[in-house]
């Protein structure tokens, strides 16, 4: 047996251990609530016309709808993937749930703490250095200095940067932000995790790590996942549900093969 | 309006802790990465200060003493707000822009940004303060009762830049012409205000008027009565007048474009 064919087991045995559960997720408490939710952008000409907007109606100006009339509940525990090709409107979804962007309409219901893998590099501060930039981000999170000193050793040893982490964030290599960017949203126990293409970057030994570092968490029932992205593998490996959006709308939800048989069917 | 004045509270209030912090990083950040380091806070107001005390009393010799105090000294009490005034002018109407991924990368309200801006900006200004009442002190010129209304004109700049770079923040992020504009007009505010001539000396009485209504001639021509003139701040009421038209127009347009930008604005940035 190689070493893949192990791994791949390991992975069976999580999602049918999560198949189990998910019937009792049915009742478990609604963590994320999607009803009716529309997200309008509004695109002008030029900067020029959106300024003169604020002070005029009449400025003409063409609307993209990136979501459509959505609505879905998430459950504690659960691992829902968002499946869609370019521009079906998933990184509007996750911006409007880690409250970054708002809902043109409709309303949207959140109940606990984020961390979000979205674009791990992003969001830290050059000039500062590793451990700077940790406590700066957990602080942001809303985490209490007590907390920050109790994960900083676990994020410290998990992106391994040795002797970097106290050097200036600029001396970084992409990889290494990415790897601090991710020890840091992983370890900082939130009660949903987002995962964008996250798990995608850095080298394979890396990407394997990360892998693990999240099926650990989701085999803490209290964690909720919500995956985005392209490789259906993985998604499958996580995921016990699954939504299928085109251009904002959702075409299907159901269990997460149902939809991964409906989403190469469309292909 | 009432709801909104409510929100920005209540964003403060569980922000609270994350402001110090930020305000404490932006600070280093900027002066980090010189080998001067802190010095820069102190260096650049005195270069500041020694050019225009040279064209003034070697060049155009005009520095006489003014109310007993030498030129140099008068022109430090006014200038000393000026620094803290011209830093967020440009400052707060961009900070927004420059904190772009707390805007766009996780959840924080907007309106903490040139809170911490301000802070991180008055850290300074309490310096120089320092350093300015010690210049005063070796002058001979030691504190007294007048002293008093530095922190009540420090409240009232605080409380206008504040208003100020929440308004020019939003505008700004949403247009980088408008940054420009204000970039622009730094100068010409400079030299429409008091910093660098008395006002109450000029002749014509309806410009004398229009210049108590920008808040820079207010609150420099504040910080000398403290430290020159020895006057008290209810005296000039046209003065009050002024200042708090200005600063109740600049806050109403900072709630407008709070309540206006503020889910905007993530999209835009």
């Amino acid at each position: 047996m190689t070493s893949q064919d192990s791994a791949e087991t390991a992975a069976d045995k999580l999602r049918k251990s999560r198949m189990t559960m998910a019937k009792k997720k049915k009742e478990a408490p609604v963590v994320v609530r999607f009803t009716n939710v529309s997200k309008e952008y509004k695109l002008y000409k030029t900067d020029r016309a959106r300024f003169k907007s604020l002070f005029s109606k009449k400025i003409p100006y063409k609307t993209k709808k990136a979501v459509n009339n959505l609505s879905f509940e998430l459950h504690r525990g659960e691992g829902l993937a968002l499946i869609g090709r370019n521009g079906a409107g998933k990184s509007t979804i996750l911006k409007m749930i880690t409250g970054v962007s708002f809902p043109t309409e409709g309303e949207i219901f959140v109940d606990g703490t984020i961390s979000a893998l979205l674009e791990l590099s992003s969001g830290f501060d050059r000039e500062a250095s590793g451990m700077e930039n940790i406590r700066l981000k957990c602080s942001l999170m809303g985490m209490s200095d007590e907390e920050i000193d109790k994960v900083i050793p676990e994020i410290v040893e998990f992106a391994d940067l040795g002797e970097y982490i106290d050097q200036p964030l600029r001396s970084y290599s992409s990889g290494m932000k990415a790897r601090l960017g991710f020890a840091i949203s992983v370890n900082s126990n939130p009660d949903i995790l987002i995962v964008d293409e996250a798990l995608s970057v850095g080298d394979k030994q890396f990407r394997k790590k990360c892998t693990k570092k999240v099926q650990e968490i989701m085999n803490d029932s209290k964690v909720t996942l919500l995956f985005v992205t392209h490789s259906l593998q993985t998604a499958q490996d996580f995921c016990d549900r699954g939504i299928v959006l085109e251009k904002g709308t959702k075409l299907f939800e159901g269990d997460i093969e149902e939809a991964i048989e409906f989403y190469d069917s469309r292909m | 309006m009432i709801k909104i004045i409510k929100l920005i509270i209540e964003e403060h209030r569980e922000f609270r802790s994350q402001i110090m912090m930020l305000a404490k990083s932006d600070l280093i950040a900027t002066y980090r990465g010189a080998a001067l380091g802190w010095a820069w806070a102190f260096v650049k107001p005195i270069i500041h200060l020694a050019v225009f005390w040279f064209a003034f009393t070697v060049g155009l010799r005009h520095g006489k003493p003014v109310n007993g105090f030498p030129y140099l000294l008068w022109l430090m009490a006014g200038f000393l707000p000026w620094f803290y005034m011209r830093d967020m002018i440009t400052g707060g109407a961009s900070c927004i822009r420059k904190y772009k991924h707390l805007v766009t990368k996780i959840k924080f309200p907007i309106s903490i940004i040139p809170t911490f801006t301000s802070i991180s900006n008055f850290a300074v200004h309490i310096a120089i303060t320092t350093v300015t009442i010690i210049v005063f002190c070796l002058f001979g010129k030691f504190p007294d009762i007048y002293y008093l209304q530095i922190p009540f004109y420090m409240l009232l700049m605080f409380v206008f830049y504040e208003a100020w770079s929440l308004f020019a923040g939003m505008l700004s992020s949403v247009s980088v012409d408008f940054l420009n504009l204000v970039k622009s007009f730094v100068q010409a505010l400079f030299w429409m205000s008091g910093v660098i001539y008395n006002v109450d000396k000029i002749h014509n009485p309806t410009v004398r008027v229009i210049l108590k209504f920008n808040p820079i001639t207010v609150i420099s021509g504040g910080y000398r009565k403290a430290f020159i003139y020895k006057e008290w701040f209810w005296e000039d009421k046209v003065e009050l007048l002024g200042y708090t038209t200005t600063f109740t127009v600049v806050f109403l347009l900072a709630l407008w474009a709070y309540s206006k930008l503020r889910k905007e604005i993530p999209d835009v940035l």
